[in-house]
């Protein structure tokens, strides 16, 4: 598809600038905002998380860069990755230059904390997204064990990327479910474009 | 020191880490204890900075590079941030392509899940940080 260029970088700005909370609270906003375009539906905000979390580097720079992909090819990449970047770039090195430590100032504190309650929020929101899909259908046996795999690596202490890497081979070895039937509908991913 | 060299060494260390405050180790071991380009304190001043700023977590690296080389050196950590970005295409177009293997889509599916439950402790230290630096503020 080709989402209009301008739109598509003023969301990305939009979305990953003026969020406090880090990469889990954009993406969430981001999918609001892609999804009630019409540009993305649910499945493909799956794989784009899915990507940008197996992506080297900070996860919502791969996801602008793939989204923005999907949205207009090389031009979207390019103006979502500026877009989701340069500004906060632009802020940090004014401060570097300028202001030194910003959090001696009380209100920029508490705007702070703030912030990071709602987004918070927001994060939980993504979760819940993201999981419902696998745990309200039959599947769900199957996606809770790696949920507690998940789980468990995550909480004794292993990095993400591994975490990742174990669970997608589990996930990969478990024992198959029919498709497209009322008791195994298909996954979130399967209707995603090819 | 070259602005090349501080572009490679940030790039060095995000390309080798998942998340945006991931690079730190490296960046600290680089810059700090090897190479002495920026002081320990240098650094932390840019960590609180990427965290009291909006956007991206990973874009104290810009702070970084200018403590390290100048306006140049922002550019150099900037275009650090955004390189391993790109890295996402190869990787969505390979997985588009075989997704309709019940193997792979299983996999997918695994890494969905997976990502989604670590954003559940991530938004419990979300909310504790943001509880506790209220209440410090408050009383």
């Amino acid at each position: 598809m080709n989402a209009p260029l301008r739109q598509l970088t003023w969301i990305f700005t939009r979305d990953v600038t003026f969020t406090f909370g880090g990469g889990n609270a954009s993406m969430e906003l981001l999918r609001r905002s892609l999804q009630s375009r019409g540009w993305i539906d649910a499945p493909t905000h799956a794989l784009l998380m899915a990507v940008s979390r197996l992506t080297p580097g900070t996860s919502i720079l791969a996801y602008c860069a793939s989204g923005g992909w999907l949205l207009n090819g090389w031009r979207g990449t390019l103006a979502a990755v500026a877009g989701g970047s340069l500004p906060g770039s632009l802020i940090i090195f004014g401060l570097a230059a300028t202001l030194g430590t910003l959090d001696r100032y009380a209100l920029v504190r508490a705007l702070l904390s703030v912030g990071m309650l709602a987004a918070a929020w927001l994060v939980l929101a993504s979760a819940w997204v993201l999981l419902k899909p696998y745990v309200t259908t039959a599947r769900r046996r199957r996606a809770l064990v790696i949920v507690a795999i998940a789980a468990t690596l995550y909480l004794i202490g292993w990095t993400p990327v591994r975490v990742l890497l174990v669970s997608a081979i589990a996930g990969a070895l478990l024992p198959a479910t029919k498709r497209g039937t009322l008791e195994h509908p298909p996954s979130p991913t399967a209707t995603m474009p090819v | 020191m070259s602005v090349v060299i501080v572009y490679l060494l940030l790039l060095k260390a995000t390309v080798t880490s998942f998340a945006g405050m991931g690079s730190l180790p490296q960046v600290r071991q680089d810059f700090v204890d090897t190479h002495h380009l920026v002081s320990a304190d240098e650094l932390s001043e840019a960590v609180l900075i990427g965290r009291a700023t909006p956007g991206p977590m990973g874009a104290y690296v810009v702070a970084v590079g200018y403590q390290a080389a100048g306006v140049r050196g922002a550019i150099a950590g900037w275009l650090a941030l955004v390189t391993p970005a790109f890295l996402a295409l190869p990787l969505l177009v390979t997985v588009q392509r075989w997704l309709h293997l019940p193997r792979v889509r299983a996999l997918v599916d695994a890494v969905v899940i997976a990502g989604a439950t670590m954003l559940v402790p991530a938004a419990a230290l979300l909310a504790f940080d943001g509880a506790t630096q209220l209440l410090r503020l408050l009383y």
